[in-house]
């Protein structure tokens, strides 16, 4: 039944888009890009065989809009669409309108992303298939008898969470019984308020927890493979930042036990392409399955890295056209160690504000175990209307240490200009004691004050360009001198009010907007 | 001459000596002399090697009294620092108030969330006048300065562009 796809349409932007392009190329296949008004000039529209525009700048007009991009595929003949991450990626809805319309959807069937879909639905079903879960309540819990019940055999501390709520809001912590008590009546008082019914669910309340995934795939013969694990415990407000594979804590024997129960896991919803079941890890080495993410990972060029070269986007084509694995799970070796920073047009000094504009130049790193996949271009546009990944830096070492000191170097002649970055918070934490001895879990950021160390090592940079800060400032005077009996003076004063707007990024533009020359 | 790097409280002194061969400074930095020498010389751009370091300056804006630029790939503020200056900074400071600027714009594009500072309500520089969404995230857009919301140009739900006007602040 393998029939090779010869054209792929491409629902995504930025550098997801141009990743998925490159497999395209490699394995010469037409690319069909799809792009909206503000994408116009954006790379993903440059590399492309063919590009088509599909509506506005807001996400829900164009890279969101199910019903335009399946009858453009359609259209032009697109025999598979690839996804990326985020948009459409893991809506079964989409999946299933592409399965409609015999159009390969790169990636699961829609009837195992409703089940990983739905966390508590998933989490029935990974019980049953002894994967195991955070201890707590199978589903929603309508009186506290039952409530005190659970979170004794779980034990304390517990959450009582809203099954209304997300995102951190409606959760409640309880340290022991009396507290229960009392936060489950007004939760359940909150919750009748706004809903009309007490829905809430008792969870075991884990500490110092480490976030720990491991990439799978998985082919329509029924083949499954762990691709082994990629830490990601260094996030802020659960956006992962780092990432890295292997884990400190993850020793050969673990991964081989994890890595089972993940590939059980994939085939407790008959999973079909890569996809990565996500665990957390307690202080005594437990681990919790928590959610199948049922798409490409922002972070899969970490396990390419560590698996020797697997390409996984090649592989979810591969898989996609019908043809089997073509590696055995014995065949895998962890290889080196690889680490990503994830650069976010957000400003770090600032409350990590989003921060967006034009971008004159930018320098990109290179080098021995260096990759960087980003739509960065000198004279790009970083647009406010999509997410805030600029670039990912992704340095690969024989050990650790290696890939840190290659990151951290990179990291130092990566340079983007117009915007704000991450880039100054990744240069904090590639040299932080803690991260080098890898005591990670998701409260890193916050347990070791990374944010004052971040602002410590601007001052001590501060420090170090001073003198040629200064000297600079004696060129120009002396540039201005020079060419003061021509009208450079004028030319140089009014390039710079111009060059104002075009370096927004500097100027605290969130905030407000003033003349930078106004005192 | 004397120079001051925004939050760092040392001032530095810098001047040239004379210029030496073609293409070379000698400048005194901190009453030390080195060799400067000019590998590009553009407007707003300079490139050039201090004792046996390379750097890479390019001017962002300038003005007077403060100059923003970015030196080896990190941004950094300097001012010339002087007595004359200082002086120079009250008389405008006192005097110039009423010129600056009483318009509020964004600098991001998004859509308006919500509106926090109603027409006739008084701010203080930096109070959140409305919250905008932006690549998913929502940011406050702040008063730029002390004063009355004399009117907010903007609905909650509608979108703006860079640079459109949220309010004006007197």
């Amino acid at each position: 039944m393998t029939n090779k796809i010869k054209s792929i349409l491409i629902a995504n932007r930025g550098e997801i888009a141009l990743r998925v392009i490159r497999a395209c190329k490699e394995l010469d296949i037409k690319s069909i890009a799809v792009y909206s008004d503000e994408d116009t000039r954006s790379v993903h529209v440059k590399r492309a065989d063919e590009a088509y525009h599909i509506g506005q700048a807001a996400a829900s007009d164009s890279y969101l809009n199910m019903t335009k991009i399946i009858d453009l595929s359609n259209q032009v003949g697109a025999e598979a669409i690839h996804p990326g991450y985020g948009f459409l990626s893991e809506n079964e809805n989409f999946a299933e309108l592409c399965e409609k319309n015999n159009i390969i959807f790169i990636g699961p069937k829609s009837k195992a992303m409703d089940m990983t879909g739905d966390k508590m639905k998933c989490k029935a079903i990974m019980k049953k298939a002894k994967v195991p879960t955070v201890p707590g309540s199978d589903g929603v819990v309508d009186n506290i008898e039952k409530a005190a019940d659970i979170a004794h055999s779980a034990g304390y501390p517990v959450l009582l969470k809203s099954a209304f709520g997300g995102g951190g809001r409606g959760i409640r912590f309880a340290n022991d019984e009396k507290q229960l008590r009392q936060e489950f009546e007004m939760a359940s008082a909150e919750s009748k308020a706004a809903f009309g019914k007490a829905a809430l669910f008792v969870e075991k309340y884990l500490q110092k927890i480490r976030h720990i995934e491991f990439q799978l795939v998985r082919d329509s013969h029924g083949n499954s493979r762990h691709l082994f694990e990629r830490e990601c415990s260094i996030q802020r407000r659960h956006q992962k930042l780092i990432e890295m594979s292997p884990s400190p804590v993850v020793d050969e024997k673990t991964r081989e036990n994890i890595g089972k129960i993940a590939v059980r896991a994939v085939e407790a919803v008959d999973y079909l392409n890569a996809g990565t079941a996500e665990f957390l890890r307690d202080e005594s080495g437990n681990f919790y399955f928590i959610e199948i993410n049922s798409r490409l990972q922002v972070e899969h060029p970490v396990t390419e890295l560590v698996t020797g070269g697997i390409d996984l986007v090649k592989l979810q084509i591969a898989i996609a056209q019908g043809e089997e694995i073509p590696f055995q799970q014995q065949d895998l070796k962890m290889h080196g160690c690889a680490i990503e920073c994830r650069i976010n047009a957000e400003d770090p000094f600032y409350d990590f504000a989003p921060s967006v504009g034009p971008v004159p130049n930018c320098n990109l790193p290179y080098g021995p175990g260096i990759r960087v996949d980003t739509y960065l271009y000198p004279g790009c546009l970083v647009s406010g209307f999509y997410d805030s990944l600029v670039a990912k830096l992704i340095a690969w070492g024989t050990d650790f240490e290696e890939a840190r000191i290659r990151t951290r170097n990179a990291l130092a002649e990566f340079s983007i200009e117009g915007i704000n970055t991450t880039i100054p918070l990744h240069k904090t934490i590639i040299e932080e004691m803690n991260f080098i001895k890898g005591d990670l879990s998701t409260d890193y950021l916050d347990r070791f004050n990374l944010l004052d160390k971040m602002h410590e090592k601007a001052k001590n940079r501060l420090q170090k360009n001073s003198p040629a800060a200064v000297a600079a400032m004696l060129l120009q005077a002396e540039y201005i001198k020079k060419g003061s009996s021509s009208s450079s003076t004028a030319a140089a004063s009014s390039g710079t009010s111009s060059d104002n707007r075009r370096h927004a990024g500097w100027n605290r533009p969130y905030t407000t907007r003033r003349a930078i020359n106004a005192i | 001459m004397q120079f001051k790097i925004e939050d760092l409280e040392t001032l530095l002194s810098g001047e040239i000596v004379r210029s030496t061969t073609e293409g070379s400074l000698l400048i005194n930095l901190d009453g030390k002399e080195q060799i400067l020498r000019i590998l590009k010389f553009a407007t707003n751009e300079f490139e050039f090697i201090l004792g046996h370091s390379f750097h890479h300056a390019k001017i962002l804006s300038s003005s007077s009294s403060e100059t923003k630029m970015i030196i080896d790939g990190e941004p950094l503020t300097i001012k010339k620092h002087s007595k004359l200056t200082e002086v120079l900074k009250k008389s405008i400071s006192s005097t110039g108030a009423g010129t600056a600027e009483n318009n509020l714009t964004s600098q991001i594009p998004g859509r308006i969330v919500s509106i926090m500072a109603k027409p006739g309500s008084s701010v203080k520089k930096g109070d959140p006048v409305v919250v905008l969404e932006s690549m998913k995230m929502q940011v406050a857009v702040k008063a730029h300065k002390d004063g009355i919301i004399k009117e907010v140009r903007t609905n909650e739900g509608a979108s703006i562009a860079r640079h459109d006007l949220i309010a004006v602040i007197e």
